[in-house]
This record gives structure tokens, sequence and C-alpha cells, in this order.
């Protein structure tokens, strides 16, 4: 599985940093390292609904606040 | 002319409790292709000696930049300055620095500790002549330059740092010219080097200079290019011919702004591939694209480097962070300060559809702002810049 998460500028300002730490962080905790590709990407121009997380080929909006339900529907639910 | 330039930088620091400073620079650029570089210290310190060595500098600089000849300058000087009711002398030392056509260097020093100098990162001694002008004993010399040469100037207050308290007698010029020597050829910038050498004089005056102390550096370096772009072209039909401009210069090449990277791509047929890794929590990551030297994200990273810009032509502090760091802004500034000497940006004056979110505070002014603030301050430490908009 290969999680995507926007670094563009507007995403930084809504919480990549967070966003991305936090992913890191649930991965490792989880052991999902080996299934889980964490990647960045610059601008997708969704700015609106940043932070852009792209799972495969969905789009969804994560903040800083709701990365660990995203990460438990999302990712832990479909790996 | 060669291919070389001069790069200047100095730092000063005040006598402690003095609001002026009795040290004083002046550089300028004389019409025959020279650049004279003057450091006169005032006898005292406050207003008195800022008036003494703020006359003489401008003085010499403005006289010997017209090609009038030593003597009449040292004598104009002597007519001039004011004199001191207490001790009744009107006195001022000064060194000199002419660099001719970036082929020779001539220097003058009048009573302030002799220059230092480096070639191929080691001492070397400068010789010199003694001259007599009027009862007063002036060192002149004449060197060819050759490329990665450092001259160090400085008041005494540099050797005198910490008599009495860190040290018993301070340290001497052959001390200071030892503690210089690795940092000299490291590729730090002459305004840097000037600041390394002055922070730790003001840590051996425990914090209190008890004299003005000034160090003003001249770095000897070959031209480098440097090209940067930033912002998607208005018209979008003009990408390519942006892109193609962009990348048929001489020098490196840096990239700013996810829109801009994506155009830079496509034309390249290379993808972009981005970092992870926050070394600073406010930039965000860079990336990679095949054949660009850097490639950062616009406008947060390019804030934070006018932030260092504006930093290093004031206190320069900052340089401790941008001159190691690895995050975005670090590296461009380590790129445009220590490494360009001359910069060609291409600025794309498109409004990005990604910025017109009312709650980001982000504008299109903001980003052209930016870019006009960062070449004013580039200017200001002596580089040449060119910008094309599109």
């Amino acid at each position: 599985m290969k999680v995507t998460v926007c670094i563009g500028s507007s995403c930084h300002l809504k919480g990549s940093r967070q966003v991305v730490e936090g992913l890191q962080k649930l991965i490792a905790d989880n052991g999902l390292k080996e299934k889980v590709e964490l990647g960045g990407t610059f601008c997708i121009g969704n700015c609106r609904d940043g932070v852009c997380v792209t799972v495969n080929d969905s789009v969804f909006s994560v903040s800083p606040d709701t990365v660990e339900d995203f990460f438990k529907t999302e990712v832990l639910a479909k790996v | 002319m060669n291919n070389l330039c001069a790069d200047i930088g100095w730092k000063s620091l005040n006598h402690v409790g003095e609001q002026l400073c009795g040290d004083h620079i002046n550089i300028i650029d004389a019409g025959d292709e020279s650049t004279v570089v003057v450091l006169a210290d005032g006898l005292g310190s406050g207003v008195k000696a800022s008036i003494l060595s703020t006359l003489t500098s401008k003085i010499i600089a403005t006289m010997t930049s017209e090609g009038i000849a030593l003597e009449e300058c040292v004598r104009t000087i002597a007519a001039t300055l004011p004199i001191c009711k207490e001790r009744n002398v009107a006195y001022s030392t000064f060194t000199i620095i002419r660099i001719i056509r970036n082929e020779e260097a001539e220097i003058i020093c009048y009573d302030n500790p002799d220059v230092i100098m480096y070639r191929e990162g080691k001492y070397e001694d400068i010789p010199f002549r003694e001259m007599n002008i009027d009862g007063k004993i002036i060192h002149k010399s004449r060197i060819k330059l050759r490329e990665n040469d450092v001259f160090i100037a400085m008041s005494d207050g540099c050797i005198h740092a910490g008599v009495g308290m860190s040290l018993n007698f301070g340290w001497d010029r052959a001390q200071i010219a030892e503690y210089m020597e690795p940092l000299a050829e490291v590729g730090f910038t002459a305004k840097t080097l000037s600041t390394m050498l002055t922070d730790k004089c003001l840590e051996l005056y425990g914090g209190a200079p008890g004299d003005d102390t000034t160090a003003c550096t001249v770095r000897i370096r070959r031209r480098q290019p440097m090209n940067l772009m930033i912002g998607p072209p208005s018209d979008r039909n003009d990408c390519d011919k942006m892109v193609s401009l962009f990348l048929s210069k001489e020098g490196k090449r840096i990239v700013c702004g996810g829109t801009t990277s994506t155009i830079v791509s496509k034309y390249l047929g290379k993808p972009i591939l981005p970092e992870l890794t926050y070394f600073d929590s406010d930039i965000p990551p860079t990336a990679t694209i095949e054949g660009i030297d850097l490639v950062t994200e616009g406008v947060i990273t390019f804030s934070r480097v006018l932030e260092y810009a504006k930093d290093y032509l004031e206190n320069n502090e900052e340089y401790k962070k941008w001159s190691y760091k690895q995050d975005g802004a670090s590296l461009i500034c380590r790129m445009l300060f220590e490494e360009a000497t001359d910069i060609n940006f291409c600025v794309g004056r498109a409004i990005n559809p990604a910025h017109q979110n009312p709650n980001l505070p982000i504008t299109f002014n903001i980003k052209m702002q930016l870019v006009n603030e960062l070449s004013e301050c580039l200017k200001k430490m002596g580089k040449k810049i060119k910008v094309s908009y599109f």
C-alpha cells in the first residue's frame, strides 16, 4: 500500500509535518513498515482540502487531529 | 579583466557602553575597475572617535579612488581632522586595501595591525616596505592576486581582546592568524569570517569590549553563476520557453515551488522525488529532480531565506544555523550567499490557483515582494543580480 502526503506550501501550513510524523509513528508502532510505503509529494492542486493524503489512488483530507482515525479506517483496516 | 572577483565583508563591535563605533569601514567602487576598502580607527571611542574615523575613511576612499597619491591623502587627513582637546592630537589609524582589476592588491597600513593574508589556505607574510610621510610610518605592499587569497584587516581592538581579563596580554596578530587559518579555506563568506573573528574577540572580552573592534575580510574568488527559478509563467504557453531559458544558462540550478518543480519535471521528463525528512520543523522538505541541483517548496522556504539574508546584512547571527543545516532554506542560503557571485532569477508571474484560499497567508503580492526584497539584499552582499519575468 502506498500512502502519499502532500508537503506543498498550503498543506505544510495546515500541518503536513505533524501528519507525516503521526503516520511515521503509527506505521512503526503497528509494525507495518514492510507493508506501507509512506512518501511525500509536492502540491497536488487540492489545497482547499489539505492536508491531502493519497492512499493508492483516493485522496483524503487529513488534519493533525484526525491522523489517528484516518490511519485506523483507511490504512490499518485495509492493509 | 580575469574571472575573479572580490567578496568583501566586515563586522564591528562597539566599545562597551557606546552607541557609536569608533572604527569605520568605507568601500568604494572606483572608476578604473578597482575597489578601495578603508578601515579607519579613530582615537578613543564614542562620538569623537566615530567622527575621526568616518572622516578619515571617507577622505581616503574618495581620494584614492580618484587616483590621488597616498602622500597627498595622508597630508589632507592631517590637515583636516579636528584636534582632540584632551590629547592635543588629531589621530586616526587606517588600513587601505585596493583591489585593482581583481589582478593586484595594494595594501597600505598606518598603525593598524598589519593585514593577515592566506594563500591556498595557508598563512603567508606580506612583504612590505616602510614609507615615512611627514613623520608617519606607513607600511605599503603590492601583491599579484590569486584565486582563494584571503585578506583580513583589523583594528587594534582585535588584538587587545582579553587584555587583563581572559588573557594577560591579549592575543597577538600571530595568534589571530593561527585561529583564522583553518576557517579561511572552508568557503565561509567574507562577512562570516569577519563575524567569526569579532565573535571570538567578544568572547575574550567577556562580552564587554574594552575597545572598538573591527574585522574586515576580502576574499578573492572565481565568479560563480547560479540560477533560481520560482513561480509558473503568467501565460501557460510560456512554460517550455521559461524552462529552456533557465536550463540554458551556465551554473547550478535551484527550483523553488511545487507547481514550478512540476513544470521543470515535465520538461525534463524526470520525476520529482520528494524527501520526507524535516530538518527544520517550519520548512517543508526538499525534493530531487535529476539535472537540478536543488528543489524546494516555494513561498515558505523563500520567506526564511529572506529572513536569513536580512540578518546576514545586519548582525549576522543566523549564519550559525544556515551554514550547516540541511533544510531547504539553509541549502538555498549557502548556494546564494556563499557559492554564487552572479545570480539569474527566472520569476514566473502566474497567480497560483493553489494559493487562492483566503485562509492562507500567501498571496501573489507576497511572492513578488519576496523576490524583490531578496534581490536587493543579494545586491547589498555584492552580487550581480539579473531578474527575468515570465
